[in-house]
């Protein structure tokens, strides 16, 4: 009697245990982080130093074919203005293509419906996918700062701001791209998307120009376009000089947080197009 | 058996061979084989238009608002000549390069990944065929965007044909030399990093830096002769010359360079194809 007592007990010893945890699965939260860090990192071919060498070709191009290098733009020389625009477009671009494309690629795979069945919440989905944009936005925002830094790059006059811009930045675009992914049922989809919606928005943002050597019409939308709003809000910044009122940039920016992840949240509650 | 065949009536006879399938039988070239690999090719594109099509058209408008916008656009370069006439031909030379690249590329990889490279190899095709056909697909697309991304850009700034003639050889050297390109890039390649490294940091690069968004006087002395060596300068300048008339370099010295590097990229590619270079193990 004792002996089998000894020995039942120590089966149940041995046997794998459900793991406690309390109303946030941060073990989990952490492992679903690092695999989307991970899967950007491990292309940092792509990721990393291709848009580097884009950015310092269109710093080598406009540089060779401005012919009054002091052609001044916002109190700014040329050169000056544009390098916070192309790290803001660096960061931006990743952070739209980091959640999107991997979902896109885990269903292409056929493994994107486990999340239905992995014990995150739909928040903590949401919030693994977008640290992990923010973490992919903020590096490669660091790695084209740097590479510009040889053709006039500068140290950011006003850290805070810039940190906060860049953040929210590749927030708005980390949230917006888990939207796109969700949706996305095949590549051409994604594609589509970026080459329709992301690049104007890109375009029409004050990134290459002021907003005001733009058509009358399209300078109403670009009032409406939060990337305007981030773009300006880095240079400011970058540079102490903005286009729009970085005030007003904070409050959009904001908005467009809480609104993106309402949807976001809501997006994964329901299961849109991956739980059946 | 022997007894069996020569028993039935003569017509019988001959309807069984008749209707058994027999060997197509065909010249020097498998012209068959060839077209219908060069339909699966083009069919492959239109299949992804979006990607292959119509976002190369946006990017090129994009480009072309990017840089007339944030120069005013009424910069004059080379004397009369306004910026914006002047960027038209070298943006879409510059669709029309990246556009073939990516699409033998692409396709012999993408073949490579899921497997069905075997297919191509197996079919009754010469490595001379092969090549042929995978290339003449990748001109294809890069003429339509080419083509395609004219009329757009010609709704913004004013295009005059000059010389068809040139304008044309220069698309199909072009386009030709960037299939190939791909073709041999796509064979090398394992993975899709691969591909991509290789458009950005050598297809990209050197069209940037090849005369598409300036006239090489404006480079400094020691740029300038490194842009001799850059194959897609000569490629941009000669198919510039083709709407403005004006060039940088020599007509007939471009011709010539692309008939060479055209050549030679045709032999190295049929030479890979037959040996089986990372194809065949």
């Amino acid at each position: 009697m004792l002996e089998e007592d000894k020995i039942s007990s120590s089966i149940w010893e041995n046997c794998p245990q459900i793991r406690n945890y309390g109303s946030i699965n941060f073990l989990g939260l952490l492992t679903f982080y690092m695999r989307e860090v991970r899967r950007g990192f491990k292309i940092w071919g792509i990721t990393l130093v291709a848009p580097a060498i884009r950015a310092i070709l269109f710093v080598t191009v406009f540089s060779l074919i401005i012919d009054n290098p002091v052609k001044i733009v916002l109190g700014l020389p040329f050169l000056n203005f544009l390098i916070p625009g192309l790290i803001a477009v660096a960061v931006l671009e990743r952070a739209f293509e980091s959640s999107a494309f991997s979902m896109v690629y885990d269903k292409s795979e056929g493994i994107f419906d486990d999340l239905a069945i992995v014990p995150l919440s739909p928040f903590e989905l949401v919030v693994a996918y977008a640290s992990a944009s923010v973490t992919a936005g903020i590096t490669v925002g660091c790695v084209v700062w740097l590479a510009l830094i040889p053709f006039g790059g500068q140290l950011p006059a006003l850290p805070l701001t810039l940190a906060y811009f860049v953040i929210s930045g590749s927030l708005i675009l980390g949230l917006f791209s888990q939207i796109v992914g969700l949706f996305a049922r095949k590549w051409d989809y994604l594609i589509s998307i970026q080459v329709f919606i992301f690049l104007p928005f890109i375009f029409c943002s004050g990134v290459f120009f002021t907003i005001d050597q733009l058509p009358q019409i399209i300078q109403y939308f670009t009032w409406a376009n939060p990337i305007f709003y981030i773009v300006d809000g880095i240079r400011y910044g970058i540079t102490g000089f903005s286009d729009g009122e970085p005030l007003i940039g904070v409050i959009v920016t904001l908005i467009c947080i809480f609104g993106l992840l309402a949807i976001c949240y809501r997006l994964f509650r329901i299961g849109y197009r991956y739980r059946f | 058996m022997k007894r069996k065949l020569k028993n039935l009536p003569m017509d019988q006879n001959n309807s069984i061979f008749l209707a058994s399938p027999v060997v197509r039988s065909f010249g020097k070239i498998n012209w068959r084989g060839f077209w219908t690999l060069y339909l699966a090719e083009v069919k492959r594109f239109y299949k992804m238009r979006t990607q292959a099509l119509i976002a190369p058209i946006i990017t090129t408008l994009l480009f072309f608002f990017i840089f007339t916008l944030a120069l005013d656009g009424t910069k004059e370069i080379l004397g009369d000549l306004s910026f914006s006439v002047f960027l038209a031909p070298g943006l879409i030379m510059m669709s029309i390069l990246q556009s073939s690249f990516a699409n033998t590329s692409s396709s012999i990889l993408v073949s490579k990944v899921q497997g069905n490279i075997v297919d191509t190899l197996m079919s009754p095709l010469s490595s001379i065929e092969l090549t042929a056909a995978y290339v003449a697909g990748g001109i294809t697309r890069g003429l339509l965007v080419g083509f395609l991304s004219t009329m757009t850009i010609s709704i913004f700034v004013s295009i005059h044909i000059q010389h068809f003639f040139i304008i044309l050889f220069y698309a199909l050297g072009a386009s030709m030399m960037l299939s190939l390109l791909g073709l041999i890039g796509g064979i090398w390649a394992k993975k899709f990093d691969h591909i991509a490294a290789m458009t950005n940091f050598i297809v990209v690069p050197l069209s940037f830096l090849s005369g598409t968004f300036y006239s090489i006087d404006l480079l400094p002395k020691a740029w300038e002769n490194l842009v001799w060596f850059n194959p897609f300068f000569y490629v941009i300048d000669g198919f510039r010359y083709g709407f403005i008339n004006r060039m940088d370099g020599d007509l007939w010295l471009g011709i010539l360079i692309i008939v060479i590097i055209n050549s030679i990229l045709f032999t190295v590619a049929c030479k890979i194809f037959a040996i089986g270079y990372k194809l065949k193990s």
